[in-house]
């Protein structure tokens, strides 16, 4: 059990290193590629909780798709890499008390609240579970997900679309 | 000695096997390529160094190994060092799901011929094409170099259009077999039950999407000489360079095998086990029936290469998105209205 | 699958929305060109969907397995939103901003998606449920908001529409999140039962309730969260403005009032009719802070605003103010009152929206200047506009006034004397910016360049009287939407 501790700690870890490279980082495609180790980070997470299949759906989608399309946009933007961009904030002090204080109130309840943790199950075979419920319980989320999807494609078509 | 010591070192071996036998192939399919390709353009192709030219590779990756190594100036150096060593990693980790035999029996242990028998072998194939991109894309970004940035952003666009058909095409086998275990897929193909035959469109949209996926003729548009020059890797040189030329192999190797695998029936030979030959034997004719599909099916890869020209940018995007994914769709519905019907 | 197909039964509104939208869709690939055949099938499908809906009432079922409810209180909103649809898309047929636009029909199908978001949010039950339909209504306002491609203004309402809606609702979804680990459940009733036997003295429901309405409030511009509203309401075409004040901030309405009320409530007084809130969660005392505050700052700021567009995304954000009022008074009354509030906050809202296409078509402009001496150029236009400006104010013999009256007066019967003062404070704050619009354009005289009468065809006149209408008749005969509120007032659960 041990291991998986420090196996959670060490992902943890990563995940949220390189999630702060990621807004900090100058340089765009540097983030994008912090942003790899977040998104791959977190696809451990998902395995040391048993759920490999969200975890390789985590990698197939976020690392393969999502993240290639961002670095390939930053791409085509030629030399964005040269520019610097600035992140100044007008209200560097509210923001900064604001954002503290909010850390530590999520910290604090992190500590102080009683969770619902549920006993850990090995699951054999998750996918035909998941399979089951997608197409019970969740049916109408997962067919209204299609219908959210369906307007987003038109949306994107739609700005992208050459005018005449 | 314990046993978990035993299974990682059992698991070792498998790995230290497996990747040395696919590096050798990869050198080997180089050779095979320039012999078939000479043959096709009836030429003689290498045959100086041993018989018939047999050490030629070994001598090819001393003389890439001897050679300077070029950054450009302007490169990003950190990305352009990581971007080959992405490609040859993805290619050869991906090996690690496919079953190449059936279990053996080794001095009263029962040992599986796959490194990793996992129970979503296929999305974990599958992933790791989708990481296949980075390789590519970031060696195209890093080198600075216009050309290279052409490249990369051509495969990158290929492979992700492809990824999607390739997806779809093999939901079908998945529908058919209940399960994302290679093994249990290689398991039911036994007999005349290859899913070539149960998935002749599926087995068509994978092959396509596999040849994309590759980078192979005729969609190798991301190295189109006469356009790009040399595509994402002109900027790269000495074993950098050696380590894409050997992705790009492995990747054929790989597909092959995945090829194999869920659509040839894996290591099954039709009918071996009713023969009544003893086990070891049986084990061994499954492996070598293995290898043999998987050779067969790169002399394919090769073959089309030096037969088909390649497609325009803009046809093999219509390809993709029109032909290959709504065909793909096509064969998943009806997969899936077959089975309710006449499963019972 | 037995309970899939019952739950499809009660589904056939939004199944009817789905095909209509997909018809829409290949309409509009076949024609491809801007045609009115396209909003007309729309608007065919928003009528089935409508009849469907008529159907439903009274009917009290959970289907899809806890995921939505059928009660009357949702249905009251899906007619309320397939309403304002078939207006809106009647909006946009005679807008010269969509008309100008570079696309086609596309405008139709998204709003049409826009409704069956704003359906399912205004019968979701489930949390995930909740953020799936919310997120339906976002991405499809924010496509819309940006609509007229070309203009800038339009592309930076839609990017800023983008950047505050992924905060907020990612905010939201963090809440849900901490909620669901609190729980360890997603349906509100099952929420509600748990909660009620831990207790609700909790540091991290506070935070929860605060985090949560960073989504919801969103959704209906409240205040610490209205930041969008006057830029993106100004920059979006004029139908789309519309649009949002209407549809997408009632169902942000629906959703709100359906998860405080149901979430925080005393699971065992859920049905003997006595409604207690559980002990320790006072999220009213957060609703009357957000309330008073948009209130406040709605009507204030509106009264500097020059630009008509951004003085009605104010007059909206106080509008929203208001109908928190009544969720403050958390019982049946305020309940009914919300429901009138909003009928008559739709019908005004439609017209004064309307009328302002009128106006912009012919002047190219939405600022208050342009107006002067508008009621000399069309008089017609200018009464209508002036009468929905007084509704909006509330002055008595409009459905403005109902609406205020059974809010304050709910107000009143629960001894919350104080904050119906305050109401009626940023009432009479109100009457000033909606009064200086009338007094340009009847008051001044248009500039010697144009002054010249303006004419419109025969339907933009009817479809404004047909706005008239009821904004002046149920004023005063407003005995039938109170009627219709009380019967609404009914939420799936509760008795």
């Amino acid at each position: 059990m041990i291991y998986y501790t420090i196996l959670f700690y060490v992902f943890a870890v990563l995940a949220v290193a390189t999630a702060f490279y990621v807004v900090f980082a100058k340089n765009v495609i540097h983030s994008a590629f912090a942003l790899f180790g977040t998104l791959f980070a977190v696809a451990g997470l998902f395995v040391l909780l048993n759920a490999d299949f969200i975890a390789i759906t985590q990698i197939m989608v976020y690392v393969g798709g999502i993240l290639v399309l961002m670095i390939f946009g930053v791409m085509l933007t030629t030399k964005i890499a040269d520019i610097d961009i600035h992140t100044k904030n007008l209200n560097r002090i509210p923001a900064i008390l604001f954002s503290t204080g909010i850390t530590v109130i999520l910290i604090f309840i992190l500590f102080t609240t009683k969770w619902n943790i549920k006993p850990q199950v090995q699951n054999q075979e998750t996918v035909s579970q998941i399979g089951k419920l997608m197409l019970t319980t969740y049916l109408l989320p997962f067919e209204i997900a299609s219908i959210v999807l369906l307007v987003a494609l038109v949306g994107s078509a739609m700005y992208a679309r050459k005018t005449k | 000695m314990p046993e978990w010591l035993i299974d990682i070192l059992i698991t070792l071996t498998k790995i230290v096997i497996v990747e040395g036998v696919i590096l050798t192939a990869v050198a080997y399919s180089v050779y095979a390529e320039r012999r078939v390709s000479a043959f096709t353009q009836n030429r003689i192709g290498p045959n100086r160094v041993g018989p018939a030219g047999l050490l030629q590779p070994l001598v090819d990756v001393v003389k890439l190994l001897m050679k300077e190594d070029i950054v450009p100036a302007k490169a990003n150096r950190l990305v352009h060092a990581l971007a080959p060593g992405i490609s040859i990693l993805v290619a050869l980790s991906t090996f690690a799901v496919i079953p190449f035999g059936d279990k053996i029996l080794l001095a009263g242990r029962e040992i599986k011929l796959q490194i990793a028998d996992v129970n979503i072998g296929i999305l974990y194939i599958l992933a790791l094409v989708s990481l296949g991109v980075y390789g590519v894309t970031l060696s195209g970004w890093s080198s600075n170099s216009k050309y290279s940035l052409l490249g990369g952003l051509r495969s990158s666009a290929q492979m992700i259009s492809y990824e999607l058909s390739m997806g779809l095409a093999v939901l079908g086998v998945i529908l058919i077999n209940g399960s994302f275990e290679l093994d249990t897929i290689v398991q039911n193909q036994f007999g005349w039950k290859w899913n070539i035959i149960l998935q002749p469109i599926g087995f068509l949209t994978f092959l396509v999407s596999a040849f994309a996926e590759t980078n192979r003729t005729p969609f190798d548009l991301p190295e189109a000489e006469q356009e790009l020059v040399g595509g994402y890797h002109t900027e790269y040189s000495s074993m950098k360079f050696a380590m894409f030329f050997l992705a790009e192999y492995a990747n054929v190797i790989v597909a092959s095998s995945v090829i194999t695998t869920l659509y040839l029936g894996g290591w099954q030979f039709p009918y071996l086990q009713t023969f009544g030959l003893p086990d070891m034997l049986v084990s061994i004719l499954q492996v070598l029936a293995f290898c043999g599909k998987v050779f067969l099916m790169v002399l394919f890869f090769i073959w089309v290469r030096w037969t088909i020209p390649r497609f325009r940018y803009d046809q093999l995007m219509n390809l993709g998105w029109k032909a290959m994914l709504p065909l793909a769709l096509a064969n998943l519905v009806l997969t899936a209205i077959i089975l309710t019907l006449f499963k019972t | 699958m037995e309970q899939t197909i019952i739950s499809l039964k009660n589904f056939i509104p939004e199944c009817v929305l789905i095909v209509t939208i997909l018809v829409c869709l290949l309409a509009d690939l076949i024609v491809r060109k801007k045609s009115a055949v396209v909003a007309v099938i729309g608007i065919a499908g928003l009528f089935v969907s409508g009849w469907f809906v008529i159907g439903q009432f009274g009917v009290k079922e959970s289907v899809f397995f806890g995921m939505v409810v059928i009660d009357p209180y949702s249905v009251f909103f899906k007619l309320l939103f397939i309403v304002s649809t078939v207006f809106i898309i009647l909006f946009s047929l005679a807008s010269k901003e969509i008309k100008d636009s570079t696309h086609t029909n596309e405008h139709v199908y998204l709003m049409i998606s826009l409704t069956l978001g704003a359906n399912l949010m205004a019968s979701s039950v489930n949390m995930l449920m909740m953020y799936l339909a919310l997120e339906t209504v976002s991405i499809t306002s924010y496509v819309l908001a940006g609509y007229m491609k070309k203009s800038k203004r339009s592309s930076e309402a839609a990017m800023k529409y983008v950047i505050y809606g992924a905060a907020s609702s990612g905010i939201m979804i963090y809440a849900m999140s901490l909620l669901y680990g609190y729980t360890g459940s997603m349906n509100i009733f099952e929420i509600s039962s748990i909660l009620s036997k831990m207790g609700g003295t909790n540091p991290m429901l506070v935070i929860v309730m605060v985090m949560i309405l960073a989504g919801f409030g969103y959704k209906i511009s409240s205040v610490p969260f209205h930041f969008w509203t006057p830029d993106v309401y100004e920059g979006a075409p004029i139908p789309v403005t519309g649009f949002l004040a209407v549809t997408s901030s009632a169902a942000g309405f629906a959703v709100l009032i359906r998860f405080f009320s149901v979430t925080f409530l005393k699971s065992t007084t859920m049905l003997n009719g006595s409604l207690q809130i559980i002990d320790g969660i006072r999220w009213t005392e957060i609703i009357i802070v957000l309330s008073v505050a948009s209130m406040i700052i709605g009507n204030f700021v509106a009264v500097w605003q020059m630009s008509f567009k951004r003085l009605l995304a104010y007059s909206s954000i106080a509008q929203g103010g208001y109908i928190m009022l009544g969720l403050v008074v958390a019982n049946q009354q305020g309940l009914t009152a919300i429901f009138v509030y909003l009928v008559a906050y739709m019908i005004m809202n439609l017209g004064a929206f309307y009328a302002l296409i009128m106006i912009s078509n012919k002047l190219n402009s939405d600022d208050i200047n342009d107006m002067k001496g508008f009621a000399y150029r069309a008089p017609a236009v200018a009464v209508g506009m002036g009468i929905f400006m007084f509704a909006l104010s509330g002055i008595p013999a409009t459905v403005g006034f109902v609406g205020k009256f059974y809010l304050f007066s709910a107000l009143i019967e629960s001894n919350m004397i104080w904050l119906a003062l305050v109401g009626m404070m940023n009432s009479v704050v109100s009457l000033f910016f909606y009064i200086k619009v009338l007094k340009y354009m009847f008051l001044s005289k248009p500039d010697e360049e144009n002054s010249g009468k303006i004419y419109y065809g025969i339907a933009g006149y009817v479809l404004l009287f047909i706005l008239v209408i009821p904004t002046l008749l149920l004023g005063i005969y407003f005995g039938p939407i109170v009627r219709f509120a009380e019967m609404s007032a009914v939420m799936f659960g509760l008795k």
